[in-house]
């Protein structure tokens, strides 16, 4: 009896989950008509992966906006049908394996986007390698220069970390004007360790001063508490910080920093850009300078324009930079398709591999030779509570 | 030959066929989640034989796979591929033009781990219940975390990629025979040990240390040598794993990997083969089946929008659904034996032969 009732509760509660999230939408028999015929050769399969799932739902989930938003104004292309599939790869790099794997070899996709996260889209990428039938991928989000290396059908619209290193360095030995730094890294974050590597390497150049970085400090993940590291900063003799690394670390190192009394300039990554860290770091957030890949106000190209005024009318808020890049890598595809006239794999690589000058929404896209993004990247600030644009520097 | 042993070779005879029949018909997809599947199987079975056997109950499993998936990793990739991976901070060079064989790199990688397990377990071991999953839970991180930090040798937080093909013919076609040999061998090797003198201590310390040390078991040398081999086929699973993928890296080897073993031990039963090997193909397939629930799905002219999760969700409340009515996983602590199906053939046969008589 007690595991009758135990099994009763069980499908309650599984009833109960399903009925609050799931939205039940009643297809006229046109519509069915449409979605029965899809398995035909009339329609192109985009396939994504992402991570909807597990500790990076939240950047899967801005990505797939943007994808959403570029599908329903491009639903089309070669006058056939656009499918997107979407698979979840957990944030789990076995898992991302299987998610490609499934795309590649199930329902074989033309061209793969994805992902956020740069382990995932190397675990896709060597599935992709290692695969008989080789699909092209775009990369979003994910800026390890391994994504691409030695993979010729990996692409990316991001800039990858060597190159806003140079442009954080640029910044500081320019703007800022300081002639010795500080760094503060994420050791275990693959983007902070080399972000630091080759803003180093530029700075010293730049000063000509192989001893330009004074003091290097490193955390874990999950760290909270950095006051050891910052004191030994404030005394190192630095006039700026560096410090890449995820969010909410950062925040806490702004945050501490004040409270040290340490009012040196702090200059960071892309990953700043999250209302957590004004919400977290909250004054002390004030006047830090960070790179990223695209602003409302750095209106790069027309799609920027097109791309903000839709996002604002379907979504009501300020995208992501990420968001952007998601709705390049979709418009990319569809441009490789539209130039390769195919919906082959290998017709679509060649394509994306001859793009020239394509227009973003998040800048203008030119691949190098490793198959990464030559754009431009933002600068901005935080002041009043709020991200500000300061300036945009080009690719040399 | 007893008829037994008969039984177990035609069976293994049998296993190694309808492999072969798989490897050449499944496609690519399939074939990554068979292989997934013999993968599991192994850890599955190594950690077994510590929580389950010795009731040691461990949770450092994800820092032996990380110690085997980059030994096999580092001793088999050609040195243009290291000094690709490695364009930070050059990699060491007593490493940079070592290139092995992938079976050798294997049982090295199965080496260090059981080295690993040895350093770990002689201090640890001497914990009992909670402490001891505490402690080797702690050990599992620090291998994670010196593993981010020492650049030069395991590239750090960037990871690794391009590690080559199992097997030694640089093939795809060939993995299968690597991850279900190597689980069959485990099995094997697991039975045996299981049956044998060492495997009754294993069960006698299990049960009650006290008795079993006044039986004149040697507490230490037995939980030792259970912890060893189990951290020995955890490197070989782990590297195993890290060849399938074709890239590594620290963070892939959270204490979520380990969990997820110990949820397929729970689950098949905690002290049986059987129930692992049964649980590990049943929930690897299981995760991959269930993705049809994420997706949009269409009943009559109704379509429901599909939530990614979902599947998670159905997993999760089909795992209470077995653990309620079977409290002590799938098989408990029984195998599966020639000795039972035998019986139950008789059974089924014997009414007949009496209907026949009268």
């Amino acid at each position: 009896m007690k595991r009758k009732i135990a099994l009763l509760l069980v499908f309650v509660l599984m009833f109960a989950t399903f009925a609050a999230g799931c939205a039940v939408e009643k297809v006229d028999n046109e519509e069915k008509q449409e979605s029965s015929n899809s398995q035909d050769s009339d329609v192109i399969k985009i396939g994504v992966f992402e991570p909807l799932t597990g500790p990076n739902a939240a950047g899967g989930a801005l990505e797939k906006e943007g994808i959403e938003l570029a599908k329903e104004l491009y639903p089309e292309v070669l006058g056939k049908k656009i499918e997107v599939v979407y698979v979840d790869n957990k944030s789990d790099k076995v898992e991302a394996a299987n998610a490609a794997t499934k795309l590649i070899d199930q329902e074989k996709v033309s061209v793969i986007i994805g992902s956020w996260g740069s382990g995932f889209s190397i675990s896709a990428g060597e599935v992709i390698k290692k695969s008989e039938r080789k699909v092209p991928a775009i990369g979003t989000s994910c800026t390890n220069p391994l994504v691409t290396k030695n993979n010729d059908y990996y692409f990316r619209v991001a800039f990858v970390d060597p190159f806003q290193g140079k442009v954080m360095a640029n910044y500081a030995y320019k703007e800022v004007g300081a002639k010795k730094v500080a760094f503060i890294i994420e050791k275990t974050n693959d983007y902070a360790v080399g972000l630091a590597k080759f803003f180093e390497d530029t700075y010293k150049e730049l000063t000509g001063d192989e001893n330009a970085v004074v003091y290097r400090a490193y955390y874990q993940t999950g760290d909270q508490d950095f006051t050891a590291q910052l004191g030994n900063i404030k005394e190192s003799g630095a006039e700026a910080i560096f410090a890449p690394g995820n969010f909410t670390e950062s925040a806490l190192i702004m945050k501490q920093a004040k409270e040290l009394g340490i009012e040196l300039p702090i200059l960071g990554g892309d990953t700043w850009e999250t209302p957590e860290v004004i919400e977290i770091a909250g004054e002390a957030a004030e006047g830090v300078v960070f790179s990223t890949f695209f602003d409302v106000n750095a209106e790069l190209t027309d799609t920027t324009t097109e791309f903000l005024e839709a996002y604002k009318a379907k979504y009501n808020k300020e995208p992501a930079a990420v968001t952007a890049l998601a709705f390049d890598a979709y418009l990319l595809a569809l441009d490789a398709i539209k130039r390769a006239n195919s919906t082959d794999p290998e017709a679509i690589r060649d394509a994306l591999e001859a793009t020239k000058d394509f227009p973003g929404a998040a800048g203008v896209v030119n691949f190098d030779e490793n198959g990464d993004a030559v754009k431009a990247a933002v600068i901005k600030t935080i002041k009043d509570g709020k991200f500000t644009y300061l300036t945009t520097v080009e690719p040399n | 030959m007893s008829k037994k042993t008969k039984l177990t070779l035609i069976s293994i005879i049998a296993c190694i066929g309808i492999l072969f029949i798989l490897n050449s018909t499944l496609g690519s997809y399939q074939l990554r989640i068979l292989n997934l599947c013999g993968i599991y199987v192994i850890l599955a079975l190594s950690l077994n034989l510590i929580n389950g056997f010795v009731g040691l109950f461990s949770l450092g499993h994800a820092g032996f796979m990380a110690i085997g998936a980059y030994t096999s990793a580092l001793l088999t990739m050609p040195p243009e591929a290291k000094e690709m991976n490695f364009f930070l901070k050059p990699i060491v060079p007593w490493l940079a033009n070592v290139q092995l064989s992938f079976p050798i790199a294997l049982f090295m990688a199965g080496v260090l781990a059981a080295g690993a397990g040895v350093l770990i377990g002689a201090p640890v071991l001497r914990l009992k219940d909670d402490y001891l999953a505490i402690a080797t839970l702690g050990f599992s991180e620090i291998i994670r975390v010196i593993f981010t930090n020492t650049q030069s040798i395991t590239n750090g937080a960037l990871g690794i990629k391009g590690l080559p093909y199992i097997g030694i013919f640089n093939k795809a076609s060939e993995a299968i025979w690597w991850t279900w040999g190597v689980a069959i061998i485990t099995i094997i090797f697991m039975a045996l040990l299981i049956n044998g003198s060492y495997g009754r201590a294993f069960k006698a310390i299990r049960e009650d240390e006290i008795a079993a040390e006044a039986m004149g078991i040697n507490l230490f040398k037995h939980k030792l040598m259970a912890f060893v081999i189990g951290s020995f086929f955890a490197g070989i699973g782990g590297a195993l794993l890290g060849h399938l993928m074709g890239t590594i890296d620290p963070l892939m080897f959270r204490f979520l990997l380990t969990f997820n073993i110990v949820l397929i031990v729970v689950l098949g039963g905690i002290g049986s083969i059987t129930g692992s090997v049964i649980s590990a193909v049943i929930v690897t397939i299981a995760m991959e089946a269930l993705r049809v629930l994420d997706g949009d799905m269409q009943i009559g002219s109704y379509i429901i929008k599909g939530i990614p999760g979902t599947r998670m969700v159905v997993f999760s409340a089909l795992l209470m659904i077995v653990i309620i009515f079977y409290q002590r996983g799938i098989m408990g602590t029984n195998e599966f034996t020639w000795d039972w199906i035998l019986k139950r053939q008789k059974k089924i046969s014997e009414p007949l032969n009496k209907e026949k008589v009268s």
